[in-house]
């Protein structure tokens, strides 16, 4: 539902349906029915947001309860802004039409950096102050959770509370505390420090930051007895926690128009740029047979015809076999085709695959990450130049004629050699096409290079790395242009200036709240879309708080230094991403968990591939 | 392999829902409901669904059809009851039958609008003007199509037009050239009028109420 007054508007917006609500299984609930209510916001557009896993997952767990609600909430695009600014309607949730500031929690899921900004500008829309200090009230609490919050610091001033780690068990304990301090009629700050005694629950307000001369932090000290570490809440078992059988079904087409079953979190491989493999250790899986049932259920109560099965690392999946084994003939039965993104090179599944070809034929994506062996082994990403070709024979010969390549630039200790190794790698793929006797019958080859930039992100052992400049960048992507020397090799670039942004804030600290509120107060929003980033608005808005962005992104980090979210805890130990620090600059490999543990100190947070080593080693 | 002609009725949130997300909406209700729907033979095989009239974003239409063809023998009635016992709010089957005439017969439509004005002069002005305006048989405007855009006048799409006022409201009935030969998009036409009295309703709502063939011959 929206409300009356945007009536007379939502003809003159693109895509009104993102804003009227109403779409099959969206959960309606009478407002004054329940003690809790609480307002999903997903700081992107619509399209983007409906495809975004968590919230599903959120949306669904609350709304279970019989004493609360969740409903939806999405940034508005630049023309519905401009119409609601005009016409002063505040930001509304999508199943009631009511504006959020009305709601008791204000939840973000924060996936980018670069969407910082539209959390300002949706608190505003709202009606409320954006800085947590300016908002008395105990209603609404404003939250987030998602990968970014494992460095909560940039965004400190304006979130009551972060949620490090996976959101279940601790949403519910903290609508629980909030119904009772609700009733109570307890002041904001009361609530606060209570919550901040829940594991998992980090209130940034509890806890002052000093600064050495030089700029880098000092200490971070908790105040009202908050904990000096905030542990992030793990889920141990995943097949005892809640999973959705029922989605939202956008009526519009959203970014990935079809259905998300989570197969495992975490992931054994230890590559070391990856942040999402490391916040998310242990790896722990779902059943095949939990998983099976998932989809059934979810597809029938949706009526997608695709089913996308989500992890870091799909062919890790140890039940894969049997899962798709017992799967296989009911989705043939009901036309639905199973999509398995992140497969790797090294155990690509040969006779899966072509089993999964019956129904329908995708794209084929592997992310080899760098060109030459001497990188692969410095990020640790243990695949070899023999895998990849021959993985990419076996496609051949099954009838791809397209492969896409993803590759990483910027990586620690590059050089020259690294950069032309991509494009020979390509080269060899290529040859490898013409070489190979099955291939399909009088087509060309295709092979698309994708070039990201390495964004050294907190809780990596590249957290210390210094980021090469966005001048840096260019000059490596053109060199290794220049190396190509095949029209069937495409090379697609990213803007390096936006990586340069994602890497200021990722590992920043807190005096960039003051940056993140001059650039949003001067007009920036939407800065993940090319087309609104304003690098001028961003540039002024550095120089005006007296801050280098370079001190964030290209200063060599000493491997002592108190780092801005040292007091987040995500299991995996400091010591351990120093050792792997170390052992990247020598281009030492480590294996993965499965192979030999390396301590990294995950195992404490209990579950998963830990207690499947510990059982088999004793 | 069987042919069957559903009619639905599009009205409330879902209106705001473009035809081909309709297309997407109704292909998953026709899966939650089960329907053995026959899909094409081709390399990618998708089910055989038809909208014959798509019906422009932010219209409602009461009578709506849509062919669909379905592998067993299933009647029209248990599509029906299926359907909509899986439809989201707002889409309904209304009627499901075999389809009696062919798609390219279809030659008008009647849409029925409501224009809401702030106050009752605005209204009463607004209706005795678009009377004058339709019934002087001029009323220009740039038609947007594949092919480019044209300037056309608008009543040569237009069979009959009436508005009469009512309170705040302005009713108009108006039959209008629909299909693949002639089409004049209801839209339009109200953007048109209202442009050229300066008019800004509070609410606009039409109302696709029947489709004909010739001769005002009801489409079925």
């Amino acid at each position: 539902m929206y409300p009356a007054e945007l009536e007379k508007y939502l003809m003159h917006v693109q895509k009104p349906g993102r804003y009227t609500g109403g779409e099959l299984n969206s959960v309606i609930k009478p407002h004054d029915s329940v003690d809790i209510r609480y307002a999903f916001c997903f700081p992107d557009t619509y399209e983007i947001g409906m495809s975004h896993l968590g919230m599903k997952i959120l949306y669904s767990l609350v709304n279970e309860r019989d004493d609360a609600l969740c409903e939806r909430v999405f940034a508005p695009d630049v023309d519905m802004e401009a119409i609601m600014r005009e016409h002063n309607i505040p930001l509304y949730a999508l199943e009631s039409g009511k504006p959020i500031g009305d709601f008791d929690i204000i939840g973000f899921t924060m996936q980018y950096e670069l969407s910082y900004t539209n959390v300002l500008n949706m608190l505003d829309l709202a009606g409320l102050p954006v800085k947590s200090a300016d908002r008395e009230a105990l209603t609404p609490i404003v939250i987030a959770g998602g990968t970014c919050v494992c460095n909560p610091e940039p965004m400190a001033d304006f979130f009551d509370i972060t949620l490090p780690g996976d959101g279940e068990e601790v949403t519910n304990e903290l609508i629980d505390l909030l119904k009772e301090y609700k009733k109570k009629g307890a002041a904001k700050k009361e609530f606060l420090a209570a919550a901040a005694q829940i594991p998992g629950v980090y209130v940034p307000s509890l806890y002052e930051v000093s600064y050495n001369g030089d700029g880098t932090v000092k200490e971070v000290t908790p105040t009202c007895s908050a904990p000096a570490k905030v542990i992030k809440r793990n889920v141990a078992d995943l097949d005892k926690m809640f999973a959705p059988t029922s989605f939202v079904v956008p009526f519009l087409e959203s970014v990935f128009d079809r259905t998300t079953v989570e197969i495992f979190r975490g992931c054994i491989r230890g590559c070391r740029f990856c942040q999402a493999g490391f916040l998310n250790r242990p790896l722990r899986e779902k059943s095949p047979e939990a998983v099976e049932a998932q989809c059934r259920a979810i597809c029938d109560s949706s009526g997608y015809d695709e089913i996308s099965l989500c992890s870091l690392s799909t062919s890790d999946y140890k039940g894969l076999e049997k899962l798709l084994t017992n799967m296989l003939p009911w989705a043939d039965e009901n036309k639905i085709n199973i999509a398995l993104p992140s497969l790797r090179a090294d155990n690509f599944p040969k006779e899966l695959m072509e089993r999964l070809n019956s129904v329908r034929r995708s794209g084929l994506t592997f992310a080899p990450e760098a060109g030459t062996q001497r990188m692969r082994d410095v990020i640790n990403k243990n695949i070899t130049e023999e895998e990849i070709l021959s993985t990419a024979a076996q496609a051949f010969s099954g009838g791809w004629t397209a492969v896409k390549l993803y590759f990483m630039i910027g990586l620690p200790t590059e050089t020259e050699e690294d950069l032309k190794g991509i494009a020979d790698l390509a080269q060899a793929v290529v040859d490898k096409y013409y070489s190979c006797e099955n291939k399909p019958k009088g087509k060309s080859v295709s092979v698309n290079i994708s070039l990201a930039s390495l964004v050294p992100k907190p809780f990596t052992p590249f957290q210390w790395e210094p980021q090469d400049k966005p001048d840096v960048l260019i000059e490596k992507q053109n060199y290794l242009i220049s190396c190509v020397k095949t029209r069937k090799v495409n090379v697609s670039r990213h803007v390096p200036w936006t990586s340069f942004l994602e890497g200021v804030f990722a590992r920043g600290d807190r005096r960039l709240g003051r940056v993140i509120e001059t650039a949003w107060k001067k007009g920036c929003h939407f800065d993940s879309w090319e087309e609104h980033l304003d690098r001028e608005k961003w540039t002024q808005s550095f120089k005006e708080c007296g801050i280098d962005p370079y001190f964030y992104t290209a200063r060599v980090r000493d491997l002592d230094e108190v780092l801005p979210w040292d007091h987040m805890d995500y299991g995996v130990t400091k010591k351990f991403l120093q050792k792997e620090y170390i052992k990247a600059h020598k281009g030492e490999t480590t294996p993965c968990c499965r192979e030999k543990c390396s301590n990294c100190g995950a195992a404490r947070l209990n579950g998963g591939v830990c207690n499947e080593l510990g059982k088999t080693v004793v | 392999m069987n042919s069957v002609r559903l009619w639905y009725k599009k009205s409330g949130l879902v209106i705001y829902t473009s035809h081909l997300d309709m297309n997407r909406c109704f292909t998953r209700a026709v899966r939650r409901a089960d329907i053995p729907l026959w899909y094409t033979e081709g390399f990618n095989p998708h089910p055989y669904m038809t909208f014959l009239l798509p019906l422009p974003l932010g219209q409602t239409g009461l009578r709506e059809p849509l062919d669909i063809r379905v592998e067993e023998d299933i009647s029209p009635g248990e599509i029906k009851n299926r359907l909509n016992s899986v439809l989201p709010s707002g889409l309904e089957i209304v009627d499901a039958a075999e389809a009696v005439n062919k798609a390219n017969s279809i030659v008008s439509a009647r849409y029925k609008t409501d224009l809401l004005f702030e106050s009752e002069g605005e209204a009463e002005g607004f209706s005795a003007g678009i009377n004058d305006i339709m019934s002087s048989g001029v009323l220009n405007a740039e038609k947007r199509s594949k092919r480019g855009t044209k300037k056309v006048n608008l009543c040569d799409y237009v069979d009959s037009f009436s508005a009469v006022c009512e309170g705040k409201t302005v009713k108009t009935d108006a039959v209008l050239a629909t299909g693949t030969q002639n089409n004049l998009n209801a839209g339009l036409l109200f953007e048109t009028l209202c442009s050229e009295f300066a008019a800004e309703p509070e609410k606009t709502s039409i109302v696709r109420t029947d489709i004909y063939m010739e001769n005002m011959i009801p489409f079925c």
